[in-house]
């Protein structure tokens, strides 16, 4: 099998995996996990491409991920603009401010980009919480409406199910294409060296704004999809823990692997649902597994695990 | 004017607390070029070691001191031990995560210990408000200045006189050179934990009586005081200094003249500042593109 | 007389790092279809000098121009655009990356494709694409790597890595061809194979100026040399002519 015949496959059995978990699903709780795990894998996506492809690390994230819910909270609930017009505002206010962040914030490198990025999200933060007139502050922002296509209410558990992984889908067929494009090559280039980069003819600090914007304005679609689902939205969905659940999700799956960001996404997702029977310890065992998979498998579970596979296998043969 | 002082005062006791915070990232910082996620729990464990040692069982306020500074370095020393030492590929994102995960763990114990409420502790002595031109200083932010100060100069002393201080300077400019010295640099690094933990513990221990203590107060604490080791420029001692007290006093003054919803934006907006203008920060001399 | 303009000129070309002044008013030009060759002791400031012929640098003073066009100061991606291209002393590919992909991306300013026009994939794109492969490939047989495409660059073997770079900077079409320390590293049998290619690359039309220390494929393979001493130019002649010279022998053994 060629490379992107697999990588076809391998498209096509999640497609119907989604198709058939849909169908089968009657649980609304099981359904509501689903959707939230669709979501982190959208933001897991977007920050991959930055993180991963390109190299560059942020630790502010969560803002866009914020503007994109607040932009469409405010502008569906406060002024009545219907959720399909909103969503290009969303997403365009996102990019815009990541645009004008990025400018100056990707010029950094290194621990001093993840230090400016971490100062943009606190202020978006700040800003979220304490703007009270617009934002409702830290008590929140509520009835933001849900989505609706015609006579179809996109708001019952299993539509909304469809809706964001539908999206997912989406986004990953335009990662996978922007990854194996032009465009792509050089965002590896500039992670496996930037010099080399800059000196065949790679414009590093176009292509990284550029990755940079793409990535917010991936976030802000998640931000949309989330403030619609769940109709409430309040700043601490947006903080700092928010920006390095992120970063986690992609860290731990695997950087610079599509399925893996998924992987990363679903186990952060599910791993609060399932440490709830913790209930006190919860947070306790959640920071010890964070440490320990980071301790064991720096490369993450993706890599860790296929490697351990192949060890076992090498062990097998001999 | 009164309220100038007024506002002066209180932007130099919080000055001290995030001077006191940035050290200990500075100091981790120039030994293992690691960003301490978790700094800030230490100084939320110094508050609530004090408020049980010395609020809860009526220790003597110097040993309830000096017992939680010593409990909460022990936390960084297995820490070290337990999480950093073992990391095989030492990536600064898996670094960094690691420390985050550790921050939440942290969190999460104290939660469990002390409780979802907050506690508070009375001042470390009973003596009633100074007045100064009309505005009020509290002795517990002369208590907090005076040990800010002291421990700034033991610790320059610490590392311009004693051995082991300038075998950790040597270590922190350069570990393989400081090896080959016979500089034993993985004690330094554990030193380094320790002793900035230890830090963090004790910026916990003077706030303590001018806060509410509670399990999730380090965090915001904790950016603060790295963002003013930003300001400063990180691995620098006076400039850790320097940066907490002018992020206490510029914050203190935002409040006062613009809107206390400002007060927390204040640090991160003079953060992307001085990252844009002068990433080596204002006393900083390294090189800014350094990972 | 000559109506056509030099392919590269340097006129008093200046630049200081601190108080070290690397290169002290350069001055000199070359016609198209040559092999230059740069030496000089360690710390004379060839790198410094390609640094700024790339664009890495800009220099203090003086002017470099490639076909009669000004080029101190462009944007490096504009110079690799008009025809410069380089490789690196300690080989800087891109690891991670395919063989093939390396070359692709070297062929960066040769291509169009952006980030909507990947997403859409219009016929265009996938037409640009596929010619973009063909190129990589033939350059690939050019070095003799044709079978290594798919492979992981960062796992080759040193001496293919450095083939690889040469390819990848090929890939611009450039009309100069910078080659830092080609030989570096490289057994006398690469070496050898090296010097054929250096040939074969003029061949092709492009000129190519080299900075090595092996004098042995220096004086073989070059048509004219440069010599460089702490920042100025020394000598410049035919490769016999450098051979005897008496300031470049003194530079050399350190009795200047």
């Amino acid at each position: 099998m060629t490379p992107s015949l697999k990588k076809g496959v391998a498209y096509a059995l999640a497609c119907s995996a989604i198709a058939g978990i849909g169908l089968a699903a009657t649980n609304p709780y099981h359904l509501q996990v689903m959707t939230f795990i669709g979501i982190n894998s959208l933001l897991a996506l977007g920050l991959n491409l930055l993180m991963g492809y390109a190299g560059q690390i942020s630790l502010g994230h969560a803002a866009f991920y914020g503007i994109g819910a607040y932009t469409t909270a405010i502008l569906t609930a406060t002024y009545g603009l219907s959720p399909w017009l909103s969503l290009p505002m969303a997403v365009a206010a996102a990019a815009l401010v990541a645009f004008l962040v990025g400018m100056p914030t990707l010029k950094l490198s290194g621990y001093y980009l993840g230090m400016g990025t971490l100062g943009f999200g606190m202020i978006a933060f700040i800003v979220f919480r304490e703007w009270d007139g617009v934002t409702g502050g830290a008590s929140g922002f509520v009835g933001i409406p849900p989505l609706a296509v015609g006579p179809l209410n996109l708001s019952s558990g299993r539509n909304y199910f469809y809706l964001v992984w539908g999206v997912l889908l989406v986004a990953i067929l335009v990662c996978r294409r922007i990854i194996d494009s032009r465009t792509g090559r050089a965002l590896r280039a500039i992670h496996d060296s930037e010099n080399a980069a800059r000196a065949v003819g790679v414009g590093t600090m176009h292509l990284k704004l550029q990755v940079f914007v793409f990535s917010a304005a991936v976030a802000a679609l998640a931000g949309f999809l989330y403030a619609h689902y769940v109709s409430f939205i309040s700043p601490g969905t947006f903080d700092f823990l928010m920006s390095v659940r992120m970063v986690t999700m992609v860290v731990i799956g695997g950087m610079a692997s599509i399925w893996g960001a998924i992987l990363g996404a679903s186990l952060l997702t599910l791993l609060p649902e399932w440490l709830h029977a913790f209930s006190d310890l919860e947070m306790v065992v959640y920071g010890l597994i964070m440490m320990g998979v980071m301790i064991v498998m720096p490369q993450g579970l993706t890599r860790g695990i296929l490697d351990l596979y192949e060890r076992a296998r090498e062990r097998h043969e001999r | 004017m009164e309220a100038f002082v007024q506002y002066l005062f209180s932007g130099l006791t919080n000055g001290a607390i995030y001077a006191v915070i940035a050290i200990g990232f500075s100091m981790l910082y120039s030994a293992t070029e690691l960003i301490n996620f978790a700094h800030g729990e230490f100084v939320m464990l110094g508050a609530l070691g004090l408020v049980t040692l010395w609020g809860g069982l009526h220790l003597p306020l110097p040993a309830a001191f000096a017992l939680t500074v010593a409990g909460a370095a022990l936390v960084g020393f297995l820490f070290e031990r337990t999480a950093i030492r073992t990391v095989k590929k030492p990536h600064p994102i898996v670094l960094v995560i690691i420390t985050v995960g550790a921050s939440i763990f942290l969190r999460g114990g104290a939660m469990m210990i002390w409780g979802k409420d907050a506690h508070s502790v009375p001042p470390f002595s009973g003596h009633p408000p100074i007045d100064v031109a009309g505005a009020k200083l509290l002795p517990q932010s002369i208590w907090i200045l005076v040990i800010a100060v002291v421990l700034a100069v033991g610790l320059f002393y610490f590392y311009r006189r004693t051995l082991t201080g300038k075998a950790m300077q040597a270590t922190a400019i350069n570990k393989w050179g400081a090896w080959l010295s016979g500089i034993p640099s993985e004690r330094m690094v554990l030193l380094a934990f320790v002793m900035s933990t230890g830090l963090g513990a004790t910026a916990g221990v003077i706030i303590a009586p001018i806060t509410m203590c509670s399990y999730d107060m380090g965090t915001m604490l904790g950016l603060k005081g790295f963002c003013a080791a930003m300001l400063g420029g990180i691995g620098s001692l006076w400039g850790a200094l320097a940066g907490g007290f002018t992020l206490g006093i510029v914050e203190a003054l935002a409040v006062g003249y613009v809107s206390s919803a400002a007060k927390d934006a204040v640090a991160f907006i003079l953060l992307l500042l001085i990252l844009y203008i002068k990433p080596s920060g204002l006393f900083g001399t390294a090189d800014a593109s350094r990972f | 007389m000559k109506d056509k303009p030099a392919l590269l000129k340097l006129a008093s070309v200046s630049k200081a790092f601190g108080g070290v002044q690397a290169l002290d008013d350069i001055s000199f030009e070359f016609d198209a279809g040559l092999i230059m060759g740069l030496i000089g002791p360690n710390g004379a400031g060839k790198t410094t000098l390609f640094n700024v012929i790339t664009g890495a640098y800009v220099p203090d003073s003086g002017a470099v121009s490639l076909d009669g066009i000004p080029i101190q100061g462009r944007r490096i991606q504009d110079i690799v655009h008009l025809g410069i291209s380089r490789t690196f002393q300690n080989v800087e590919l891109f690891e991670s990356m395919s063989v093939i992909e390396n070359i692709m991306v070297g062929r960066h300013v040769r291509t169009r494709s952006g980030f909507w026009s990947a997403i859409t994939r219009v016929p265009a794109i996938r037409r640009e694409e596929k010619a973009l492969r063909e190129r990589a490939q033939e350059l690939l047989d050019f070095v003799g790597l044709a079978d290594q495409a798919d492979r992981r660059s960062g796992d080759l073997p040193f001496g293919w890595q450095r083939l690889l770079e040469i390819a990848r900077a090929l890939a611009s079409d450039p009309k100069l061809l910078l080659l830092d320390e080609p030989a570096a590293g490289l057994n006398a049998v690469e070496t050898g194979r090296l010097g054929e290619l250096i040939g074969n690359i003029r061949d092709l039309g492009v000129t190519v100026m080299l900075v090595e220390h092996d004098m042995a494929l220096t004086m073989s393979v070059c048509d004219q040399i440069i010599v460089l001493d702490q920042g100025c130019m020394l000598a410049e002649g035919l490769p016999r002519e450098i051979q005897s010279n008496a300031a470049v022998m003194a530079a050399y053994l350190g009795n200047g």
